[in-house]
């Protein structure tokens, strides 16, 4: 039910950040001939978000004695949260190298990243198959399908 | 007749059977990786359908799905790990029947028993989509709302155990929808003055990071199953006397399939474990099931073939996709601008009959191509995971640019990855979310027409029999799902204190 608590706290932050940002849309022009309004559906979502979450939150307090189980025990196999925000944080490099080094190039390093991020050794196969599955994806998107890739700033 | 004569001048004359074969193909090799689900193979495959016309877009996509519903057996018979969720049942006889060492068998039965699955499908679906669809020309602004309201509480209820989740779920959904400029007065909304953001945040990037950046994020580290090195098997389709043996298995697959498709968010898991309890139960031979029946296998995967087609007929009808590979559809077919509903008849007839006819392709190619891919499928299967967790980065990272040849396009489908995988870790169902942002604009924007129709007035709702029907089953719905939690919560406190 820990979960259940950090996922209310969660949710009212999205509600208040939400409704903070919907207090700063333009009123509409329309005036009059506009009931609602843009901002009126976002507000009703903000109001909503907040009352679920404190339900949820309310509810774990509540059932936090009452269950030795949780909920959780019987889930498949997963990664700890920070191991898979690692493999995120990883593919995010993708976005700025491609910016720079080009399409080719940032696609070696994150094929090469994420094959030694999940385990493998840092041997001369990961690098042939990162520059093998680069040069495959270049020519499927580049050169058959036609579809631009980004151009680096060097490369 | 003339719409057969124009299905077959159509295979001749459009690129329909190599997109029905491509998405095939895909779909197959996809989800027979375990944990590629049919929507994230869809998902994945999303991106590529953008540069094409409409109607091989949608047929390779549709076909991708028939594919997928497959392919997710093909693990499941020989590792003990479904593909996709779907082919979960197929475990209990299909594995049995490889340790046996009549893998081939029981992979043939399951082609079979999903060809049949799947035509039978795509019957119900030809003959129930139009009628239906023709209701909703009877349809107002009021009821478009309703409509979309009733849909949200429907997936948010079915989709997880916590109705509250599931409505958290939708809301979340609901506000990524809000995201860009107002369409009914112009202002700009959450873009913080991103030029990137003013168009909104296309869905098909929110459906790819929530299933396919999530499910990368879920899976990394975790160690999978693989074949032993030697394996060969190929597939053996049944003879005559075995598809006597297992017809009324499939029967009551298909039966089951068709109710369960037809009822957005069961999903075909329920349908194939309910297929399989029935078999079991008419069976002459219960006492084999679960030690490798052939029925075993062919009643789940034909419910799962089934449901994949009929789970298509409220999202062509009403544009509710029941599913998550069916609200992929739906994010294929708002790419290409065709909106689901009576109008998607009238104005595209040609991409309804192309899917329909490239379903049909679909269907029958399952066999060929079922039976050439699968070493490729076991070749895939034996791959070291890290390959295929770092091609399928590369591949989204490659796909998602071609949309708008934007990296920030990019960072948005990682936003959606990281909340996905935080949605997921704290148990909140995806579907709602989805559903949320691809419903999003139509419930917003038929709310203020109504209210703009009515000066304000919310009585316009109570004028409209079939809106308060909707709304009525929404409440319905939702008081259902918390009696139901409250119930099961009661039972578990007085289990406990026992």
């Amino acid at each position: 039910m820990r979960k259940d608590l950090l996922a209310s706290i969660g949710l009212l932050l999205i509600a208040a950040a939400y409704y903070a940002a919907t207090m700063t849309i333009q009123e509409s022009t329309l005036g009059q001939d506009e009931p609602i309004g843009p901002t009126g559906l976002p507000t009703i979502l903000a109001a909503l978000l907040a009352v679920i979450a404190v339900i949820i939150g309310a509810r774990a307090l509540l059932a936090a004695p009452a269950r030795g189980k949780s909920s959780d025990d019987d889930k498949e196999a997963e990664a700890p949260w920070p191991r898979a925000l690692g493999i995120l944080v990883l593919g995010s490099f993708y976005i700025p190298l491609a910016y720079v080094l080009g399409y080719p190039l940032a696609l070696v390093l994150l094929i090469t990243g994420i094959c030694l991020y999940e385990g493998l050794r840092p041997d001369w196969r990961v690098f042939a198959v990162a520059i093998g599955g680069a040069a495959i994806f270049w020519l499927i998107f580049d050169v058959i399908l036609g579809v631009r890739q980004p151009e680096g700033l060097l490369f | 007749m003339e719409q057969l004569e124009q299905a077959l001048t159509m295979i001749f004359t459009t690129p329909l059977v190599p997109a029905a074969f491509a998405g095939l193909t895909w779909g197959i090799l996809g989800s027979s990786l375990p944990g590629m689900s049919a929507s994230i193979t869809m998902a994945l495959l999303l991106p590529f359908t953008y540069a094409l016309p409409p109607m091989p877009a949608i047929v390779m996509l549709a076909s991708c799905y028939i594919g997928a519903e497959y392919g997710g057996s093909i693990p499941a018979i020989l590792i003990r790990t479904p593909g996709t969720n779907s082919a979960a049942a197929t475990i209990l006889d299909g594995y049995e029947m490889n340790r046996q060492g009549r893998g081939g068998e029981a992979l043939g039965i399951s082609l079979w028993s999903g060809v049949i699955g799947g035509l039978w499908g795509l019957a119900m679906l030809v003959l129930l989509t139009e009628p239906l669809s023709r209701v909703a020309l009877l349809f107002k602004p009021t009821t478009y709302c309703c409509l979309g309201v009733l849909g949200l509480s429907l997936i948010a209820s079915l989709t997880s155990k916590s109705l509250l989740k599931g409505l958290a779920a939708a809301v979340l959904g609901l506000m990524v929808a809000t995201i860009g400029t107002d369409p009914v007065s112009g202002v700009s909304r959450f873009t913080f003055g991103s030029p990137d953001l003013l168009e909104g945040i296309t869905p098909i990037f929110v459906m790819v990071g929530f299933f396919a950046v999530s499910e990368l994020m879920m899976r990394s580290g975790v160690k999978p199953l693989t074949l032993k090195p030697n394996v060969s098997i190929r597939v053996r389709l049944p003879k005559l006397p075995m598809m006597k043996k297992i017809a009324r298995a499939q029967a009551i697959g298909s039966s089951i399939g068709t109710v369960e498709g037809l009822m957005p968010g069961i999903g075909g898991i329920l349908a194939s474990f309910l297929a399989y309890n029935e078999a079991r139960r008419w069976s002459k031979e219960p006492e084999k099931f679960g030690h490798g029946a052939e029925e075993g296998v062919a009643a789940p995967e034909a419910a799962n073939n089934t449901t994949a087609s009929t789970a298509l007929v409220p999202l062509l009808s009403f544009g509710i996709p029941g599913s998550n590979s069916a609200a992929v559809l739906l994010g294929g077919l708002l790419i290409h601008g065709l909106l689901p509903g009576p109008r998607l008849f009238e104005q595209n007839g040609d991409v309804v009959l192309g899917l329909y006819t490239g379903s049909f392709v679909a269907n029958l190619g399952q066999i060929l191509v079922g039976m050439l891919i699968l070493p490729v499928s076991v070749w895939l299967v034996n791959r070291p995971k890290p390959y295929l967790s770092a091609f399928i980065f590369a591949l989204i990272m490659s796909g998602i640019y071609t949309v708008h040849m934007s990296l920030f396009d990019l960072g948005i489908v990682l936003t959606a990855g990281l909340f996905g995988y935080f949605m997921r870790y704290f148990g909140f169902p995806i579907l709602p979310a989805v559903l949320g942002v691809v419903l999003g604009g139509m419930v917003e924007n038929n709310l203020r027409r109504s209210l703009q129709l009515s000066a304000g007035d919310l009585s316009i709702f109570l004028e409209d029999p079939v809106a308060m029907v909707f709304l009525v089953l929404a409440v319905l719905i939702v008081v259902a799902a918390l009696l139901n939690e409250w119930r099961l919560s009661a039972k578990t406190r007085k289990a406990s204190v026992a």
